[in-house]
């Protein structure tokens, strides 16, 4: 520490210094270069491959490539047979209702933490997390029993129930932090100019929320539609969702329809990221696509 | 905050309004909040209490009522469940620590402001949507022992036969279970550390530099107590999912002794379902134990974190 | 005004979606029709005929709730109804078979909607009907046929879940030789008409022709592993494929699998099956990844096989290789063999579920599984092999059957049949695969 100190001090061998740290500052960027191009290798490498694998035929070890592309494995996945559009529709609609259902109930328990200090807000808090926290299978074990009582096993409704445990704290993490930042004079002003609760919630509060809404919505939707293990326990195999046939064919024997699947249950996080890059970075982001 | 009663109105009106509002003012906080409360304290608390209930055997919904301890002594005293404790726990440890250090150099680097920042950031943020499913495929079709990256090195020599790449997947470090939660973690704690980066600026650092701390320094003791509750929060989830996820291990674990959540799930499909106690006891020990090791984390480390 | 249009557009696409939702979940409100009298098809003569016995009033003999009725009255029955057909899923062909060639045709020939539920084993439907019975669910049950054999059915038959006996009076039972031991009894327990033959397996070992050379018998291959270390393993049971590829090993290393007919005997396995293990557990440096770990089922298995991590791989079903050499999933110098002191061979049934919602739908499809006609299509579209009894044909069937172009990979009928070993009953199984995760893959 203290040679730096006192060259810093000292004037005459500036250009001795200048070299020191032109030197460490070019490693340190040659090193930033590096990392950032592992970054990308790293990030695409399993990703890669499964585009390769969706559009093969003949693809064997040690052959880099395809001895022969072909359509096969795509055509499969659009035919009756391999029951992929019943699971996207199955999977699109459960995960609709869960994202509907958890933004009725997490938008009003959003603006309540995010706005209000309350008597058991750390009790309230500590609930709203522990879903993400405690892992699935704990909680679905013990509630599958109560679901075949009844009727809800093995039923679209019984797993859109069990998704909202999923989905429901993520909604509510991401509007409380909007509503954080929220400013409810708005909403007085136009209550005081005779607006009423309807009027209020639909022409100045919404507007103001709806990019959060339409954040902690979609999330709502990912992590929905990529449940596995809670649609397998629930449904008992019965409702098929896009996991579910993905997982089925993961292990190997028909590496393309894998891949073609793994692409299709792929499909709606992409576009989802896409349209929400605009809407906002870090936290939310980062938490909303944890749960996928 | 409390919602002002405006002052500006007709007196007679002023004073219905507050005795109404009163009273929604007492009820408003909590109407918001009962929707989301119930579902969660009835799906999520009610689950998790009757799968506590069903470890004891006790579950009079079913006409269970005989409470006993044998589904915990059945599992705690038996090799596979320890070894399964043992693995899980690995895996655990190894993916947190892995990904909480890879995030902060890749935060790190990427703060920066270089050539390429942006497209490297956009694609890091590319894989925190992708699910864990998909990157446990992509797993498998790289480091198999015919994936492709053992096809790579037997094209340059490096290997003659499947045989001699060394076996990631199915194997008994469980290298390819770390490497997925990595790859999925190592992004999602490297956003939130970076946004916390971006936000705090480089002040800090600034008048450390002046005051003579050399890179490590500012590091220690300026930028990791800076980032602390970020890492602390992260890690945290990646631990619990680490730990507690059934997906991953399921698609690339070995056969034994395996993880926990998969162990348990075993346990639950067991054909004379025999093995219902055991199932509820091993998901309920899986619970406990995440809880207990978050809680001793958050205590070892409440010095760092600043009240927010 | 774009907002409202976003909206509405927003509305109109949850409302398709919630439509598609509820529409896909099956019917569970039809119940089995209990009334002869309450199905008056138009094509059929009125049902106040008095008792003059027309082939087409004959009473099949069929179990109630379908008991006194006609076949002609049980598809009348059956029109219109949906049924739930619990099976393994992890075959891309089978499913395909289903959902394509038998779904259309049980549409085009009963009206039935055929809905494949697929899962990973039987304990998926065992346990749904059982939690079924449990809550009294006794006439509207989720599952309606299952594919089943072995140990799964001894279990539900003594539990009570299926019903029968039906399928020695179906129009299809006709078509098995029913005085086959290997058909009337499944795993050595009495079938009794609670199901009905479904597909044949027999165990064969594929190869590839460019890497490796067939094995005369089990011993050669015991060798061949020793000298070959590395290159072979077998999933881990209870994989049901795992499982018979243990019973096999352990047929060879007991001296022979007759002393193990007849019900289970807890003396004679403690006394000869550890020469099993001695065997499995010698053998397991020399596998694949020195026998550490064994893949989980035959996904897994395959894919190492058409890359040729493992060299010879063992499967119940003589046509999958050729099947997959035709998808492109294997090289097209893959070829079967069957080993000289023989391999496990067994048939799988169909059984119905007691409380199966659309019950007498669930008959007509049980039948038409059956019938010579799918099961022909079997062996052209699966290279399936099937158990008909093919002296019960009349000739244009009989042809057709002998006319099938099946394939090089695949192996005939003259091949098969003179290596047939038997299966153990189902406790053996369960005795042996508890064994091998005892003694072999804990150690």
């Amino acid at each position: 520490m203290l040679p730096e100190f006192e060259t810093e001090i000292e004037e005459p061998s500036a250009v001795a210094i200048e070299s020191e740290e032109e030197r460490r500052s070019r490693t340190g960027r040659i090193f930033s270069y590096a990392v950032m191009i592992l970054i990308i290798v790293v990030i695409l490498a399993p990703i890669i491959p499964i585009f390769i694998w969706a559009f093969s035929g003949r693809w064997f070890y040690p052959d880099l490539l395809p001895e022969e592309f072909s359509l096969r494995a795509i055509k499969y996945i659009f035919s009756p047979a391999s029951k992929a559009a019943e699971a996207v529709l199955k999977g699109g609609s459960i995960a609709l209702i869960a994202t509907l259902l958890s933004l009725i109930v997490g938008i009003p328990a959003g603006r309540a933490i995010g706005l209000h200090d309350f008597r058991g807000k750390k009790l309230v808090l500590f609930l709203i997390l522990a879903p993400v926290i405690v892992p699935g299978l704990s909680v679905l074990m013990g509630i599958h029993v109560a679901f075949i009582r009844f009727g809800l096993a093995g039923t679209v409704g019984g797993v859109t129930l069990a998704h909202l445990i999923a989905t429901t704290p993520y909604v509510v993490m991401v509007m409380s932090s909007v509503f954080s930042n929220y400013d409810p004079e708005f909403e007085e002003q136009a209550r005081t100019l005779g607006a009423n609760v309807r009027k209020t919630f639909v022409h100045v509060t919404f507007p103001v929320i709806f990019p959060g809404v339409l954040v902690a919505g979609m999330f709502a939707f990912i992590i929905s539609w990529g449940q596995y293990i809670v649609t397998l326990l629930i449904s008992g195999g019965k409702v098929i969702t896009v996991p579910l046939l993905l997982v089925n064919f993961a292990s190997g024997a028909d590496k393309p329809v894998t891949a073609a699947l793994a692409l299709l249950f792929l499909a709606p996080s992409i576009v989802i990221i896409l349209i929400t890059s605009k809407y906002l970075t870090g936290e939310s982001a980062a938490l909303g696509g944890f749960g996928a | 905050m409390e919602k002002s009663i405006p002052a500006s109105g007709i007196i007679s009106k002023t004073l219905r309004f507050e005795m109404f509002d009163e009273l929604r003012e007492r009820l408003h906080v909590p109407m918001l909040l009962l929707p989301a409360m119930v579902v969660i304290i009835v799906l999520f608390m009610g689950g998790l209490i009757m799968g506590l209930m069903q470890s004891f055997g006790y579950l009079p919904m079913i006409g269970k009522t005989d409470f006993n301890l044998n589904g915990y002594i059945n599992i705690l005293t038996d090799e596979s469940f320890l070894q399964s404790l043992a693995v899980t726990s690995w895996i655990g440890f190894a993916s947190t620590i892995t990904a909480t250090i890879l995030a902060i150099v890749t935060a790190l680097v990427l703060r920066q402001s270089m050539r390429g920042k942006r497209i490297t950031t956009f694609i890091y943020q590319l894989n925190v949507p992708v699910p864990h499913i998909v990157g446990a495929i992509g797993i498998i079709f790289l480091f198999s022992q015919s994936g492709l990256l053992s096809r790579c090195t037997t094209q340059f020599g490096l290997t003659q036969a499947p045989a001699d790449f060394p076996p990631m997947i199915y194997d008994k470090y469980s290298i390819g279970i770390i490497m997925e939660y990595v790859w999925k973690t190592m992004a999602f704690t490297g956003v939130i550390l970076l946004a916390v980066l971006q936000g705090l600026g480089e002040d800090y650092e600034d008048v450390a530099r002046t005051l003579g701390a050399n890179g490590w320094q500012r590091l220690r003791y300026v930028i990791i107590p800076l980032l602390m509750p970020g890492i602390l929060r992260s890690s945290i989830l990646v631990f619990a999912f680490a730990f507690g996820a059934f997906e991953i291990p399921f698609l690339l674990g070995q056969r034994y002794p395996r993880a926990l959540p998969v162990l348990s799930y075993e346990y639950y499909h067991d054909v004379d379902l025999g093995f219902r106690q055991e199932a509820m006891a091993t998901s309920m020990i899986i619970a406990g134990l995440i809880t207990i090791l978050i809680l001793i984390y958050m205590k070892l480390t409440e010095t760092y974190v600043r009240s927010d | 005004m774009k907002r409202r249009l976003l909206l509405l557009l927003t509305l109109f696409v949850i409302a398709a979606f919630a439509i598609a939702a509820c529409g896909g979940e099956p019917a569970a409100e039809e119940p089995a029709a209990e009334e002869p009298a309450a199905e008056e098809p138009a094509a059929e003569e009125p049902a106040a005929e008095e008792p003059a016995e027309e082939p087409m009033g004959e009473d099949l003999g069929l179990a109630a709730p379908l008991d006194g009725m006609s076949w002609e009255e049980v598809v009348a029955a059956a029109d219109g109804m949906e049924v739930n057909w619990w099976m393994w899923g992890g075959s891309d062909t089978i499913n395909a078979f289903v959902n394509e060639y038998m779904a259309n045709e049980l549409k085009e020939q009963y009206n039935i909607t055929l809905n494949q539920v697929p899962v990973a084993g039987p304990t998926e439907f065992i346990n749904q009907v059982l939690g079924e019975k449990d809550a009294g669910v006794d006439d509207a049950g989720a599952v309606d046929i299952m594919w089943i054999n072995g140990e799964n059915f001894r279990t539900m038959k003594e539990a009570d879940l299926l019903y029968g006996p039906f399928a020695e009076v179906v129009p299809s039972g006709m078509h098995y030789d029913w005085t086959d031991a290997s058909i009337a009894n499944d795993f050595g327990y009495p079938v009794d008409g609670y199901e009905i033959p479904w597909s044949g397996a027999q165990v064969v070992l594929e190869y590839d022709t460019e890497k490796v050379e067939p094995l005369a018998d089990m011993g050669a291959l015991v060798e061949w592993v020793k000298e070959n270390p590395g290159l072979f393993t077998y999933p881990a049971p209870p994989d049901f494929t795992g499982s018979v590829w243990v019973r096999m090993m352990c047929y060879y290393a007991t001296g022979g699998y007759e002393q193990f007919l007849g019900p289970f005997n807890q003396e004679l396995f403690d006394e000869k099956f550890p020469a099993c293990w001695d065997l499995l557990n010698e053998l397991e440096p020399f596998l694949w990844r020195e026998g550490e770990t064994y893949p989980e089922g035959q996904p897994a298995n395959i894919d190492m096989f058409a890359n040729g991590e493992v060299l010879y791989r063992m499967t119940y079903g003589p046509g999958d290789a050729q099947t997959r050499i035709d998808n492109g999933t294997y090289p097209e110098t893959v070829r079967t063999f069957v080993l000289e002191d023989g391999t496990i061979a067994n048939t799988n049934y169909i059984s119905v579920a007691y409380n199966a919602a659309n019950l007498p739908a669930a008959v007509v499809v049980a039948n038409f599984i059956a019938d010579p006609e799918t099961q022909y299509q079997r062996v052209v579209q699966l290279k399936s092999l099937v158990p008909v009894d093919v002296t019960t044909l009349d000739a244009d069937m009989a042809a057709k059957y002998a006319s099938v172009e099946l394939g090089p990979a695949v192996l005939g009928l003259d091949v098969l049949g003179p290596h047939k070993l038997p299966e153990l009953s189902a406790d053996w199984l369960v005795a042996i695969e508890n064994g091998w995760i005892e003694n072999v893959l804990q150690k």
